[in-house]
């Protein structure tokens, strides 16, 4: 059976319609972050580049970039690298595969308010898990304050995040090793090859394009991540863990600054587009190659 | 080839025309009745009758925050009241969780703006209540207010928390205390402690118990919520400046960085930090009572909604644990947060609403709704005996005898807006306490928000 041009709008006019839906809000994010909206009513005021000005004076706004900035590189590194440990791992163990793989994955099924609920319960200083194992161990004395201390709790946020993303970054560079032919491997052995040295010089040169999914996918959740904020720390110690995305909630539904909310909207997107552009304008030009 | 193509125009048509009929408007109902009509020249004469429309099924649409256990019990106890008036008109409910209505903001701000609104919705009363009607979502409910006398039977401060531009705006029928001082009976009996009545004495109290009982924390806080910090202040800035300096600073009257009683609270709000329960920022407010009831820490302040978590947990009040007024001195008030529901602009069911706002402002509905819910009826016809429990009898009491503040925490008194980064201020405060930082920060955010002209409604006349 051929296509024709009627088949063509009967399929693609879904999808056209939701770009279009989507364009739409973000040019209207776009407006409203360029007007004067204070309020719950709107108000078509506009004042040109006023609330990024004002966005760009706050306190608040660096430190809450500073803590996007921190998740990028303690979430995506660990994540990504123990991804390709355990997919490598995995590989080597054979028949254990089938029982280790749905296990590693299972913390992605999760939804993050229960990822958080759950870590919340393990940080916590007094009643929590993790110091009272210490404490049953003789460890009393390593016990931390956790979630309750400023300079600890953005890497406590990490922590329950890349338990839940490590199952997603495994299976991509599961697939990616998958991929290898193998006769490579077999080339490597018959070389004398150890298995580490297999994991150096066979695996991680080939894993490239996963390594790019993967660290793209986990930039974009960075950059978006909310939930396991508001669940585990409501953003406190203070402000010490606001991300942009918990500050844009509070500007635009707490406090009602909706240009201001807008405007931090747009910021994440260009940060967003900063980071994922480059990336995918270059793994297109490499698998074209 | 054109068989296929003749079966995707004729699917296409097919879909678009079920489209298109169901985006189009339902047909009105329309019989025509033909009669013949006798008159003296035997002319007949067609009448064509067009028969009453169907009145729309009755309804009421309500969104609110109470789905905590108890808080649910209570509005099946409203809903109960309600039926019993009005059997015949349905109730759609619809509980948003989320503590003292965060969820529901959010909510409410997308329906409204989308001018789909809800036959009524809860609010607090006071400053949250002035952003519907800054938005022009609300309607007055002046109407309701007369026909039940609220003006004399509710108390004068009530009336102003709902009224803007001179019209009254939210239907209120329960009031929280926000300051009591709650504290571990054994624990003070054993130490000989006696209920402190004053910050001062609070912090003495808080010494004592560190000293002698090094493994009890004096002061409790689950400053996770953030908003429990504010609790704490606003009963250290009560005990430092009483009730009219509280209202003052509240509503931006006050140069936080110069005024010598604000910078007097915040060097005391300072002293309470290293007696605090040290893990603060890990819990919420519901995490303490528990906490206290054990014996791992001594006292805390919160309103009167944390005695349930305290009864729930199996402890009992009077030998377990024992709440007070705080502060005592310079004055007693009653710190008060109120709920409220609306009349919504453009709403489908205005008679439902009118019936709704008539039943919250009944004392039997309104006695039998703070029983469970652990507040206090604002009816004067609800007597202090109604209550079961101690704390809420005295509560009803002080409300009835005492001068009523609005607290602030919550968004009754000061601006949304202020109040998010007040509350952030404040937290961050107990990690780091510097009061010249905190006076400058302070007075930085009222300035910012516009405090003094935001709370203008306050002082209106």
């Amino acid at each position: 059976m051929r296509y024709n041009r009627v088949h063509i709008v009967l399929f693609l006019a879904p999808i056209l319609i939701i770009v279009l839906v989507l364009c739409g809000m973000i040019a209207w994010t776009g407006a409203v972050s360029m007007d004067n909206w204070v309020g719950m009513a709107p108000v078509w005021q506009f004042n040109g580049l006023q609330n990024y000005a004002t966005l760009f004076r706050m306190e608040r706004f660096w430190s809450a970039l500073q803590n996007n900035l921190i998740w990028m590189v303690a979430f995506i590194i660990p994540s990504a690298a123990l991804g390709l440990l355990l997919a490598y791992g995995l590989t080597l163990s054979g028949r254990a595969e089938s029982l280790f793989r749905p296990l590693f994955l299972y913390p992605l099924a999760l939804s993050f308010v229960v990822t958080g609920t759950l870590w919340a319960w393990l940080y916590d200083p007094d009643a929590g898990v993790i110091n009272n194992i210490l404490k049953s161990v003789g460890l009393g004395d390593l016990g931390q304050p956790w979630i309750s201390s400023p300079r600890q709790a953005t890497f406590c946020l990490i922590g329950a995040a890349i338990w839940q993303y490590t199952g997603f970054a495994m299976t991509l560079y599961l697939a990616a090793i998958r991929d290898i032919p193998s006769e490579i491997f077999e080339a490597a052995k018959v070389d004398g090859a150890s298995d580490i040295q297999i994991f150096r010089h066979v695996v991680v040169p080939n894993v490239t394009q996963a390594t790019l999914v993967t660290i793209a996918m986990l930039t974009v959740f960075t950059l978006k991540v909310f939930d396991l904020v508001w669940v585990i720390t409501f953003g406190g110690p203070g402000t010490s863990t606001e991300v942009l995305g918990f500050f844009m909630y509070v500007a635009t539904y707490r406090q009602a600054f909706i240009g201001l909310g807008a405007a931090i909207s747009v910021i994440i997107l260009i940060l967003a587009i900063a980071v994922v552009v480059p990336y995918a304008w270059w793994s297109m030009k490499r698998l074209q190659t | 080839m054109y068989r296929n193509k003749a079966l995707a125009i004729f699917t296409a048509v097919v879909v678009l025309s079920l489209v298109l009929a169901a985006c189009a408007p339902p047909t009105p109902e329309k019989v025509e009745v033909t009669k013949i009509v006798e008159v003296t020249k035997e002319v007949p004469v067609q009448v064509v009758v067009t028969p009453t429309p169907k009145p729309e099924a009755k309804e009421l649409t309500v969104y609110h925050w109470w789905t905590a256990g108890g808080e649910r019990q209570a509005m099946d106890v409203i809903f109960k009241h309600f039926n019993a008036a009005n059997p015949d008109i349905k109730i759609v409910d619809n509980p948003i969780p989320g503590g003292g209505g965060i969820a529901l903001k959010t909510v409410m701000q997308g329906m409204l703006a989308a001018k789909m609104p809800p036959d009524t919705f809860q609010s607090l009363s006071g400053s949250e209540l002035k952003m519907y009607v800054d938005g022009g979502f609300l309607e007055p409910i002046d109407d309701i207010w007369a026909a039940n006398n609220c003006d004399t039977k509710y108390p004068a401060v009530i009336g102003k928390m709902v009224t803007f531009n001179g019209k009254k705006y939210g239907m209120p029928m329960n009031a929280h205390r926000a300051n009591w001082l709650f504290y571990n009976v054994k624990l003070f009996n054993e130490l000989g402690l006696k209920p402190p009545t004053d910050v001062d004495e609070l912090i003495a109290a808080a010494k004592t118990i560190k000293e002698k009982k090094p493994d009890v924390y004096p002061i409790g806080l689950g400053s996770r919520d953030k908003w429990t910090a504010i609790f704490l202040f606003d009963v250290v800035l009560l005990s430092e400046g009483g009730p009219d300096v509280y209202e003052k600073f509240y509503t931006g009257q006050l140069d936080a960085a110069t005024d010598p009683t604000i910078k007097a609270a915040m060097e005391k709000y300072a002293a309470l930090v290293p007696y605090l329960y040290p893990y603060h920022g890990a819990k919420i407010w519901s995490d303490i009572p528990p906490l206290l009831g054990e014996g791992k820490i001594g006292m805390y302040v919160l309103g009167d909604f944390s005695a349930a978590q305290l009864v729930q947990a199996g402890y009992k009040e009077g030998t377990d644990w024992e709440a007070v007024a705080f502060p005592q001195k310079p004055e007693e008030v009653f710190l008060m947060i109120v709920d409220t529901f609306t009349r919504p602009v453009g709403i489908k069911h205005p008679d439902a609403n009118k019936a709704w706002l008539n039943n919250l402002a009944d004392p039997d509905t309104q006695a039998e709704f703070n029983i469970i819910k652990g507040s206090i009826a604002i009816h004067a016809d609800v007597p202090a005996t109604t209550y079961p429990d101690d704390l809420h009898r005295r509560a009803s009491a002080a409300f009835k005898g005492k001068r009523i503040v609005p607290a602030s925490a919550h968004g009754a008194l000061a601006p949304q807006a202020f109040l998010s980064d007040w509350q952030d201020i404040l937290t961050r405060f107990l990690y780091a306490p510097d009061v010249t930082r905190l006076q400058s920060e302070t007075a930085q955010v009222m300035k910012t928000y516009d405090v003094a002209k935001n709370s203008e409604w306050y002082w209106a006349k």
